[in-house]
């Protein structure tokens, strides 16, 4: 059984159509790749599986468990963590207590101590800046604190939006890195990327997105040496 | 001015000060989270006076139906103050789920939810003079004790104390009570758990919910808090002077307005300022004049928004494209 199935998910804002027919699943253990150009419907099919937007019809289970109507932040409870596109970390708090509300969820306060010694390990740069209000960060720096934030619920699976968007390559590599090391930690991953070449270098498994239809799916290796992927999101 | 004088207004500036700083934190705390400004908080200043002057026994002396009618019991005033000022918290939390929460979920313009904050108000004011009646309600003198009855006023002149700085005790027992409150709210919004979500959930909800805050239940605690501050502030002006009738918390209402836009909208260190600010002023108002008091808040505002526009600390908006 894949630990997140969605099926025949749709959604619409207003009169247009985001998402339609939708269907994904991860297995655990996988980093999935979603990838597509602007407008495609990748932030959207995040933003429905962390229910912080209305789905129209379909159906999202996780473990085997409904959370088409769930509330947003049993998702979290339930094991699903999203550094959401554009990072949004909380700009007036300090990076270290950015940290501490990504443990939210948790009360297991030795626990949550450990974990934000390892996320400092992780991203060296983050324990320097640990008392730098997170808004005055760099990009990349900010980046590196939403994705260690999103860790710190322990997820079972977490949901990556755009990790590369507006950063330097040296930034990217150094983030993708991380994710790497995740992967080969066991965590699963749901990656949104426009930038196509990375992601499909780091994911097992890739869908195309475009206009809120999935186009191709499958193998990522093989989906990097698809004619049309080539043309459109490698060229 | 003499300097006895000059200490003695001081002192009583700061007294009231602190009671208008925390008032006005629950307009600020709803602000900052909503983005709106809750017009019925006065009404709730209202309210947590008429609870606690019931609650500790206090009868109906006024012409509404209720009139001449008590509850069977008095509770000691520090139960009543708490239990009173909490019932204005869940008026609040009522008026967030009636005349808030349904404007918000379809998506409604903020001004709307100003308007329908005015009209809870209005029906509250008037709710008020139909049970209870206009008349003035005043609190027993001794309602802190024996010990405030007996000495209704301390010389604060310990230098010499030969020309006395007299100060009401009552006034110096609301500037206690206001202070630990600011002091326990200071630490709840920057040092709890509770506290650091609340502030999430004030930058960006979205990403709060992210987080696993439940939104909607920070909502609730949202104006469970400010109605409590509202009620607690009633009741603290209620026992200084008296409730003044069904419009009592009127004035107030205005007055914490101003006080929240010379410290800087929805700026919590900024709420503390202006009503220390406020406070201070009206104190100072001479005798000759006094019958402009309640003019001094509104002409302080007018001079400092001409200076600082976006308030004594608040952060200037940006301007979005
Ligand atoms: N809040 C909204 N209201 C109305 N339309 C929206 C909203 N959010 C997204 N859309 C529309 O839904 C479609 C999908 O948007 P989405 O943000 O999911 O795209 P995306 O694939 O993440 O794009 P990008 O790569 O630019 O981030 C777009 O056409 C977008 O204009
Ligand atoms: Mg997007």
């Amino acid at each position: 059984m894949p630990m997140l199935e969605i099926a025949g998910l749709s959604v619409n804002y207003g009169g247009i159509q985001a998402l339609v027919d939708f269907n994904l699943h991860i297995n655990e253990g996988e980093v999935v790749t979603l990838i597509g150009s602007n407008g495609a419907g990748k932030t959207t099919t995040l933003r429905a599986i962390s229910r912080v937007i209305r789905t129209k019809s379909g159906t999202i289970q996780f473990n085997g468990k409904d959370i088409t109507r769930s509330e947003a932040s049993s998702v979290v409870s339930a094991g699903i963590a999203q550094s959401p596109e554009g990072r949004q970390v909380l700009a007036r708090q300090s990076v270290y207590d950015n940290l501490e509300m990504g443990a939210y969820i948790r009360n297991d306060r030795k626990g949550i101590l450990e974990d934000i010694e390892l996320q400092f390990n992780r991203f060296p740069r983050l324990r320097e800046r640990k008392a730098q209000m997170a808004g005055t960060l760099s990009g990349g720096e900010q980046q590196m604190l939403a994705i260690a934030r999103a860790l710190m619920s322990r997820p079972k699976l977490l949901l990556l939006d755009e990790p590369s968007l507006g950063l330097a390559p040296l930034i990217v590599r150094e983030i993708f890195g991380i994710i790497a090391q995740l992967h080969a930690q066991g965590v699963t991953i749901l990656l949104v990327e426009q930038n196509a070449k990375i992601a499909l270098q780091h994911a097992d498994r890739a869908y195309v997105l475009e206009a809120g239809r999935v186009v191709l799916e499958g193998d990522a290796k093989e989906l990097a040496n698809n004619e049309r992927v080539k043309q459109a999101y490698l060229g | 001015m003499d300097i006895t004088v000059f200490v003695q207004n001081f002192l009583n500036g700061l007294s009231i000060g602190t009671v208008y700083a925390i008032f006005a934190l629950g307009y600020t705390i709803v602000f900052s989270i909503l983005g709106i400004i809750n017009f019925s908080h006065g009404a709730i200043f209202t309210l947590g006076a008429y609870f606690t002057y019931f609650l500790i026994g206090g009868l109906n002396n006024g012409s509404g139906i209720l009139a001449n009618a008590g509850l069977p019991f008095g509770l000691p005033f520090v139960l009543a103050i708490l239990v009173g000022s909490l019932m204005a918290g869940f008026c609040g939390v009522l008026i967030e789920r009636l005349a808030f929460k349904p404007l918000r979920t379809r998506g409604a313009d903020p001004l709307l939810a100003l308007v329908s904050s005015l009209g809870v108000a209005l029906v509250i004011v008037n709710l008020v003079q139909y049970l209870i009646g206009a008349e003035i309600l005043s609190f027993p003198s001794n309602v802190f004790g024996e010990f405030v009855n007996q000495n209704p006023s301390i010389n604060f002149n310990f230098v010499d104390p030969s020309r006395p700085i007299p100060i009401r005790t009552v006034q110096i027992i609301i500037f206690a009570v206001s202070l630990v409150i600011l002091v326990l709210l200071a630490y709840l919004i920057n040092r709890t758990k509770f506290g650091k979500a609340l502030r999430a959930v004030a930058e960006n909800p979205i990403t709060a919910s992210l987080l696993g805050v439940s939104v909607d239940r920070y909502i609730f605690l949202t104006f469970l808090l400010s109605g409590f501050l509202g009620g607690l502030a009633g009741t603290l002006v209620g026992t200084s002077f008296s409730i003044s009738g069904p419009y009592f918390g009127v004035t107030y209402g205005l007055k914490g307005l101003a006080v929240i836009v010379l410290g800087g909208l929805g700026d919590i260190p900024g709420a503390v300022l202006g009503g220390l600010v406020i406070g201070l002023a009206e104190a100072f108002v001479p005798g000759d004049f006094s019958a402009y008091k309640e003019a001094v808040a509104f002409a302080l505002l007018f001079i400092i928004l001409l200076v600082r526009p976006q308030g004594l600390l608040g952060r200037r908006l940006i301007q979005k494209v």
